[in-house]
């Protein structure tokens, strides 16, 4: 009789779960490649690679599907137990252990990136410097009070503490350190300030005369705005309302007890331990075609007391104490000859950065080691027939 | 609105119109004027010229062939007279015999509907069938109201006719662009002896527009004053008509940027039409005298057209001066390459080799202890492959790239290292079978590039986008991925002829040959899935330094990965005892499929990163393959079916004798478990 712990080994050690987990995992990226078509990739991504379980529409099926992660996750189970572990060793499986190694070590980039990553941008006219990059899809809410001398006292408020805030169920920011609560309500992934006219009604609060108009996703999750209702509660009780939206050009004033505290619905910012100044950027064409064949931007890193001058370009990131920064992009897009453009930027830290090399070297050898052991068996067998 | 190239060309086109419709000549007369014949020195000194086009320094003559392969589809023209023109000799009569040019059939019109919805006649012709341009003038003004009407729908929303009227009234204007493109050449003007503009011109008594050029500096201050005096008023219409004719004339000479810049301009710069030549006087940068020197030689072309020593005197001279300062600048040399590349057709004689060995091939299975044949069959795929090689290496050099940087070439690629593969494998089993699929596959691979090209219609050898201008990854990662696209797609055809031979009894007393070629399917996909990891694995590495992610879940990512899981699977499946033999040549010709849609069919999509491969026209011949492929896999299920049934009754039959001597099926070793 085999005990549960022989059968959950055998199970997890099969070709057969193998097989089946390598069939989910392709057609999961064959839907989520067709699914770009009408939704944009963040979402497909959420939905399809991102996730333990989803339900995928064909027509007017809802077909339920583990989700990628899931997949992932039970693969690199079977790979660990049968593809490891349990492996028969010998020369004939040795390059096949070492190709399970290399997909282990790309596994666990792939661990280490999800978990302990992130990315954004730093964008910046020539002439302008940060040290400090913005994500492109969390937000953040920042609530400061000016110290003086250019010091700030400031709160952040993770997007995880406000996106569930509905109309109904208000999210309500509470800390030691601010003489108020704020109240959250009606978050909204994708929205607009609008004016509120006298010929329609809005299911929304009106603030000063102005509402959020809640927008359809955009294709490409970066062009969303979020916007949410606010409210300072003071001590004393009384109520003052704002609106919070991520293109607002100033933030939201609270006064308490005579000082100002802005509040401020922003992409989450992420500090760099050095700054980077723009000092030319350069957009070359193809001669007589519109077509982009470089771009370029010139940076001073600008560090303690020293700096030094680099130049990123496509294909030639910065890689510097665990970021790297990539020429993005660039715009205005319709700036004229002479206008001033600014560079964009990607920042990205991650703890892997190079492991996807390191395993498709060990990939490579493995498997150029099993299958050429595999070919001379071949040539041999043939050549003595 | 969108910028792709059609959209611009479409806002070009709409912005030209009213230029069009000004500028369109009279109608010819009711002969076109005979023309001397061009002899083979003046096509080659004229497809020898150099010119830039799509941000890259190209022989006229590539210039010449595409562009005609757009207007007609073909590469040559056949007059109703019987006579074939080559692009070059086509692109010359454009130029210099426009009136001539405009009665030749040349606008290729796939639907007799799209000729209809302008109101042309169709008279005498077919449903699909080439216009002239003299066809068309008619109702020209209604293709251009139809084209902007149609510009404003989108694309994907138009009908085929409103697509096809679109695509023919930018072709139209293409062709409007070459027809006028010297007609400055063609215009002088009298000067009065003795008088102000003569005196300004230095005593010249006939301006043309690369004297007046030269001179444009006093012409305008003469004008300024005559015009502030009031004087001469015969003068004045003369030199107003002459500055305002000129002008008119050059501004249809965009087209064609024949003029290298000065030697001194920096390297990569903007080559020059005859326009920007008056821009650049007119905009007080002065009349640069080397391209005024350019603009005359031109001149004296069009002067000398019915001379042919003369012209061919006159083309020497210029294509001397033009050739020679590019020479200079460096940037003529690879104009030479180009044209050893299409003067030579090593590429047509690579796929005839091809077809060649194709059919030695059908011979050879008819004979197959034939050493004769099969001696003859190997040395014509591997002079075949040779020539294809051969095309690649060239366009490398050309290009000062890898082998493999547009999709056109990956089909080059694919092919040439299938027929290595199989070339190989032959060496190695010398079954006949390896080396009869090297010829097939031979054939199909170039029928593809050739048919992609004509359906693209555009040069071979772009300029590349910014982040595709690395040597370095176009080396790795796109060179290891198309490996694995062609092992991949060997392996699918190899697995196809298993099933279908199978199917159809071929090599039933040869109990070897199905499991030869079962082998070889194994082997060829080990071959595809290295590569096609490797690839996948390097194409993220370079995502991370392009765009700062190893993986984004783009379509020709996923498409990648796709190829590799499909692959993974068979191995797997196999090594599990799920799959053997017959069904592993089943999952595998399925898997040509995989590869289609990663290489091609994510394309079609029309999202991702990847757009720089995008293209169009190709949708039909994909669900063709796919449908073939499929059907194929469906053949294999039901030979495999069959083969079961008899199987199962067999073994009815034999139980008995099996329980007599005690024997059992063949079991594979490991089955069902990694353990």
């Amino acid at each position: 009789m085999k005990t549960l712990l022989e059968r959950f080994v055998r199970l997890f050690s099969s070709f057969g779960l193998s097989c089946v987990l390598l069939i989910l995992l392709a057609l999961l990226t064959w839907l989520g490649t067709l699914e770009q078509v009408n939704t944009g990739l963040f979402e497909v991504q959420k939905k399809y690679f991102e996730s333990f379980f989803l339900v995928h529409q064909a027509g007017p099926l809802s077909i339920p599907l583990p989700g990628a992660n899931l997949v992932m996750c039970v693969l690199a189970l079977n790979l660990l137990v049968g593809g490891i572990l349990r492996m028969r060793r010998g020369a004939a499986t040795a390059g096949v252990l070492v190709v399970h190694l290399g997909i282990s070590l790309l596994l666990v980039s792939g661990f280490v990136k999800t978990y302990f990553s992130n990315e954004g941008h730093l964008t910046l006219f020539e002439g302008q410097r940060s040290n400090s990059y913005q994500s492109y899809y969390r937000w953040e809410i920042s609530i400061a009070r000016p110290l003086g001398g250019g010091n700030v006292h400031e709160l952040l408020v993770p997007q995880e503490d406000f996106v569930d805030a509905t109309g109904a169920r208000p999210v309500t920011l509470v800390s030691d350190e601010l003489p108020f609560d704020l109240e959250i309500r009606h978050y909204m992934r994708n929205c607009r300030v609008m004016p509120k006219g006298p010929m329609f009604e809005v299911t929304v609060p009106v603030v000063d005369g102005f509402f959020l108009q809640a927008d359809a996703l955009a294709k490409e999750a970066e062009h969303n705005v979020a916007g949410a209702y606010a409210t300072a509660v003071l001590p004393d009780g009384t109520r003052t309302e704002g609106i919070l939206w991520g293109l607002d050009d100033a933030p939201w004033t609270v006064s308490v007890d005579g000082a100002d505290w802005t509040v401020d619905l922003r992409h989450e910012q992420y500090p760099m331990p050095f700054s980077v100044e723009l000092d030319v950027f350069t957009k070359e064409n193809h001669p007589r075609t519109n077509m982009p064949s470089k771009f370029s931007s010139d940076v001073t890193v600008l560090e303690g007391g020293s700096s030094r001058p680099v130049k990123i370009q496509m294909n030639e990131p910065l890689r510097d104490q665990g970021l790297v920064l990539y020429q993005a992009s660039w715009g205005p897009s319709n700036a004229r000859p002479g206008d001033p453009l600014f560079s964009t930027l990607s920042v990205v830290r991650n703890p892997a950065d190079q492991f996807p090399l390191y395993a498709c070297i060990v990939i490579a050898f493995g498997m150029v080691m099993h299958f050429s052991r595999r070919l001379f068996r071949y040539m041999r067998a043939e050549a003595r027939r | 609105m969108t910028n792709s190239p059609a959209a611009r060309a479409a806002r070009l086109l709409l912005a030209l119109v009213p230029l069009t419709l000004l500028a369109t000549p009279a109608p010819a007369q009711e002969s076109a004027p005979a023309r001397p014949a061009w002899s083979p020195e003046v096509v080659e000194l004229a497809e020898s010229l150099p010119v830039q086009d799509g941000g890259r320094i190209k022989p006229l003559r590539t210039q010449a062939s595409f562009t005609l392969l757009r207007l007609s589809g073909r590469r040559s023209v056949r007059l109703p007279s019987g006579e074939r023109l080559s692009a070059t000799e086509w692109l010359l009569d454009v130029l210099l015999y426009p009136e001539l040019a405009d009665t030749y059939p040349v606008f290729l019109v796939q639907n007799a509907e799209v000729v209809e919805a302008i109101a042309v006649s169709r008279e005498g012709k077919k449903v699909r069938d080439r216009y002239s341009f003299e066809e068309l003038r008619p109702r020209i003004d209604r293709l251009f109201q139809l084209a902007g009407e149609y510009h404003r729908i989108e694309e994907k929303d138009r009908t085929t006719v409103q697509q096809q009227v679109f695509l023919l009234a930018m072709r139209v204007q293409e062709y409007l662009g070459l027809s006028g493109h010297l007609e400055f050449a063609r215009e002088s003007f009298p000067v009065r002896p003795g008088g102000e503009i003569s005196a300004a011109l230095d005593g010249a008594d006939v301006a043309t527009p690369s004297l007046i050029l030269e001179h444009l500096g006093p012409l305008l201050v003469l004008r300024d004053r005559l015009s502030a005096e009031a004087g001469d008023g015969a003068e004045m219409q003369a030199l107003s008509e002459m500055l305002v004719r000129t002008s008119e004339s050059l501004s249809r000479s965009e087209n064609l940027a024949l003029l290298p810049p000065a030697v001194d301009e920096p390297p990569r710069a903007d080559w020059h039409s005859p326009v920007d030549v008056f821009v650049n006087a007119l905009q007080g940068s002065g009349a640069d005298a080397e391209a005024i020197e350019d603009l005359a030689g031109f001149e004296r072309l069009a002067a000398n057209r019915d001379d042919p020593a003369a012209f061919e005197s006159s083309l020497r001279d210029l294509h001397g001066r033009l050739v020679g300062r590019a020479e200079a600048r460096g940037e003529y040399e690879k104009v030479d390459l180009e044209l050893l590349y299409y003067r030579s057709k090593i590429l047509n004689y690579s796929h005839y080799g091809f077809v060649l060995a194709f059919f030695l091939t059908a011979f050879l299975w008819l004979r197959p202890r034939s050493k004769v044949l099969y001696g003859g069959t190997s040395l014509t795929v591997l002079v075949s492959t040779v020539l294809l090689i051969g095309t690649i290496t060239l366009r490398c050099m050309i290009r000062g790239r890898p082998p493999v940087s547009t999709l056109y070439e990956t089909v080059l690629f694919v092919t040439a290292v299938a027929a290595l593969i199989a070339m190989f494998t032959e060496a190695v089993n010398r079954r006949r079978i390896a080396i009869s699929v090297a010829a097939l596959v031979g054939v199909i691979g170039l029928f593809i590039a050739n048919g992609y090209e004509m359906l693209d219609k555009k040069d071979t050898m772009p300029s590349l986008v910014a982040v595709l201008d690395t040597n370095f990854w176009l080396a790795t990662h796109v060179t290891a991925i198309t490996t694995g696209y062609s092992a991949g797609m060997l392996a699918a055809v190899l697995a196809s002829v298993y099933l279908v031979t199978k199917a159809f009894g071929v090599r039933r007393s040869d109990p070897t040959f199905h499991h030869s070629l079962g082998r070889m399917v194994y082997g060829v996909l080990c071959f595809a899935l290295i590569f096609s990891t490797v690839g996948t694995i390097l194409g993220g590495i370079w995502a991370n330094d392009s765009w700062g992610r190893f993986w984004g879940w783009d379509p020709k990512e996923n498409g990648a990965l796709l190829i590799v899981l499909s692959q993974l699977v068979i191995l797997h499946a196999r090594m599990g005892g799920y799959l053997r033999e017959h069904g592993l040549c089943m999952a595998t010709a399925f898997g040509g499929t995989v590869i289609a849609f990663s290489w091609w069919g994510v394309n079609l999509l029309g999202v991702g990163l990847h757009s720089y491969g995008f293209t169009s026209g190709i949708h039909d011949a994909l669900w063709t393959y796919y449908g073939l492929q499929w059907a194929v896999v469906g053949l294999g299920a039901y030979t495999w079916l069959r083969e079961r049934g008899r199987a199962r009754d067999g073994r009815t039959d034999r139980s008995r004798s099996v329980n007599a001597t005690g024997e059992r099926p063949e079991a594979l070793p490991g089955q069902g478990s990694h353990a």
